[in-house]
């Protein structure tokens, strides 16, 4: 089970309102990821289904009962912390039986599923040392495994790979996903990387300041983004957004074109610039190119995707055809046109 | 980098101050030494002649030595449990957001700055005197017999004054470690199905055990030779019911005016202070290097 409905939740924070009215159904099994910039509310949104924070308004369905007043223990959901929040004191082993202890497990019980647990996550030759003598990736392990005894109706992850070094949040992600197949348990990840929002989620919730701005698939938000903050925050790099004159021709306030579905030559094409700054990945050489004369934003830059080769000197002149399929058009509402 | 030199140096700039802290505690030490090995009696002048282990034999066969012992460990435990135990809940009570919390903790550490003789004698004229008391008004005002608290339970009231000045104390080591205690870490543990009982135990009390270790040291080191309390309030008395170490080395050499005894007895006295110490140390010095 792991059905979670959120209807008309809000919080404040005194007379602060950080969550408007918000709905959400979340569906059992689902990999659900919260995106969006700092501070717009992802973590109040966790703390509220976990109940860690009261809601001010509104109610909480989890698997079709209202959990709006339970106690967090009662809830049946496990949380994995963003600093891990593992008990010092405590040996591996001992973080990893404490929720079962709490739950009045029998010993034998216990030491049977943390042994589970840790094989799962390869902790078997940690179980004796104390979390201070672990490395950050083996943490993390420990948390989750934490969490994972439980057996909760659904996993709820605080920005847990925020801590960790690239290459190391890149074998997390994979374990995690690899976790959510096998487990099939509900899973809602908070993050501000869209990487791992993109990669790891089934279905992606993009907030700002408290309001859900659009609710899909990855691919859903990447071809068809609802509004014009929505088309910025997903991709990377962003979506170039033209207003002014040339969107007019579209019949449009604003459109939008990925740097990946604009083509570069330097015979011809639709738009003329400059090169700026080329940005070589081996595979792909992203260009900013400037003076298009296309308004686009303050800084008049277009970002595009050659292929590696592609060979252009700052201060040359360049061309650009963008894929006409592939435009984005908004109102001048900023919602999307189609 | 720490190199030959600079330690070298390090080491003949502290000098000075080690100097004179080993001269300022060597040269009495040595003196006690010296003395409690002489027959020296301030009424009986004359010569001050060797007499070896005399003094030590007479203090420590002396049925007032074993009195005051216990009086000193108990005075010692009581105050221990009673301003760790008081430390941690009004620390936790203290941590709570409340109206008025900055006035409320200045308020609660206020009894430190209270000197001890101050203290005593308000203790001992305000509110356990048996006939003008607050205590004595408020038996009285219930139909009771006044208890008077100095005559009747010494070492209990002498207990109860120290505790009073030193709960501050604790109570400010303890309430920090506890604003230091990472609030995920409860939120983990409320998540996991820990209730305040067991987020006390599993989680708060293994957190405040070097804070806790911490005070139980410092106070220790004090409480050992508490003096003026005794001094201003009973007198070591009635009988010797409330007379601990420090207050037997003084009743010996200065109200006998035994000099040579009350020596051994202060050798004695720092003897025990530091097997306490080293038994301390060892019992709950391993939470320190945790
Ligand atoms: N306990 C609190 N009291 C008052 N305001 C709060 C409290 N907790 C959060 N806020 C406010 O609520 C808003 C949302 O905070 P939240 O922590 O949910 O952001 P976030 O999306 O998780 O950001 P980040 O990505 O930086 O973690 C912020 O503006 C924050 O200042
Ligand atoms: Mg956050």
């Amino acid at each position: 089970m792991g059905n979670i409905t959120l209807s008309k939740v809000t919080k404040s924070f005194g007379d602060v309102q950080v969550i408007p009215p918000l709905d959400l159904d979340i569906r059992e099994g689902e990999f659900v990821v919260f995106v969006g910039p700092s501070g717009c509310g992802k973590s109040t949104l966790l703390r509220l289904i976990a109940g860690l924070e009261d809601v001010t308004s509104g109610e909480i369905r989890i698997d079709d009962r209202n959990a709006t007043e339970l106690p967090p223990a009662k809830r049946g959901l496990a949380m994995v912390f963003q600093s891990y929040a593992l008990y010092p004191h405590m040996s591996v082993r001992k973080n990893i039986a404490f929720p079962l202890r709490m739950a009045g497990l029998d010993k034998a019980e216990q030491d049977r599923k943390v042994e589970a647990a840790a094989k799962v996550l390869n902790l078997t030759d940690y179980l004796d040392r104390r979390p201070g003598q672990l490395s950050g990736g083996q943490r993390q392990r420990v948390a989750i495994g934490r969490a994972i005894v439980r057996e909760p109706a659904a996993f709820l992850f605080d920005e847990p790979l925020s801590n960790l070094d690239a290459a190391l949040r890149v074998g997390m992600r994979l374990e995690i996903s690899e976790l959510h197949e096998r487990l099939k348990t509900t899973m809602i990840y908070v993050t501000h990387d869209q990487v791992e929002a993109m990669t790891m989620a089934d279905k992606i919730v993009v907030l700002r300041a408290g309001n859900i701005e659009q609710v899909g698939s990855p691919l859903e938000l990447y071809h068809k983004p609802r509004n014009l903050f929505v088309a910025g925050f997903i991709g990377s790099p962003k979506m170039n957004l033209i207003s002014g004159a040339e969107a007019a021709k579209h019949d449009a306030k604003h459109i939008g074109i990925r740097p990946e579905h604009l083509k570069a030559s330097k015979e011809s094409g639709v738009w003329k610039g400059r090169v700026g700054v080329s940005e070589h990945l081996g595979s792909d050489t992203f260009i900013h190119v400037h003076d298009t004369g296309l308004a686009v934003g303050e800084e008049d830059m277009v970002t595009v995707r050659c292929d590696g080769e592609m060979d252009a000197r700052h201060g040359d002149t360049i061309w650009l055809t963008p894929d006409m399929e592939r435009l984005h058009r908004f109102d001048d509402k900023g919602l999307r046109i189609t | 980098m720490a190199t030959q030199h600079s330690r070298a140096a390090a080491r003949l700039m502290i000098s000075p101050a080690v100097l004179l802290l080993l001269a300022w505690m060597i040269v009495p030490l040595a003196m006690t030494l010296y003395f409690s090995t002489l027959r020296y009696n301030l009424l009986m002048p004359g010569a001050n002649p060797f007499v070896g282990w005399e003094n030590y034999h007479y203090f420590l066969t002396d049925p007032a030595f074993t009195t005051a012992l216990v009086n000193t460990l108990l005075l010692v435990g009581g105050v221990l449990v009673i301003t760790v135990v008081g430390g941690i809940l009004l620390g936790l009570l203290l941590d709570q957001p409340f109206w008025g919390q900055g006035i409320v903790r200045i308020l609660v550490i206020a009894p430190f700055f209270v000197m001890p003789t101050v203290s005593a004698l308000v203790w001992k004229n305000m509110f356990m005197n048996p006939v003008n008391g607050l205590f004595a008004y408020l038996f009285k005002a219930v139909g009771l017999q006044p208890f008077d608290f100095l005559a009747q339970a010494p070492l209990a009231s002498i207990i109860l004054i120290v505790s009073w000045q030193w709960l501050p104390f604790a109570t400010l080591i303890l309430l920090t470690a506890l604003q230091s205690l990472d609030s995920e870490q409860l939120e983990a543990a409320e998540m996991d199905g820990a209730g305040f009982f067991s987020k006390f135990f599993f989680i708060m009390l293994p957190h405040l055990a070097r804070a806790i270790t911490v005070v139980i040291l410092i106070q220790t080191i004090f409480l050992l030779s508490i003096f003026a309390e005794i001094l201003v309030t009973t007198n070591g008395g009635p009988g010797l019911a409330s007379t601990n170490l420090t207050y037997l080395v003084y009743a010996q050499s200065l109200l006998q005016f035994d000099v040579g005894l009350g020596s051994a007895g202060g050798i004695v006295a720092v003897i025990l202070a530091n097997i306490v110490a080293i038994f301390l140390m060892r019992m709950i010095g391993k939470n320190l290097d945790a």
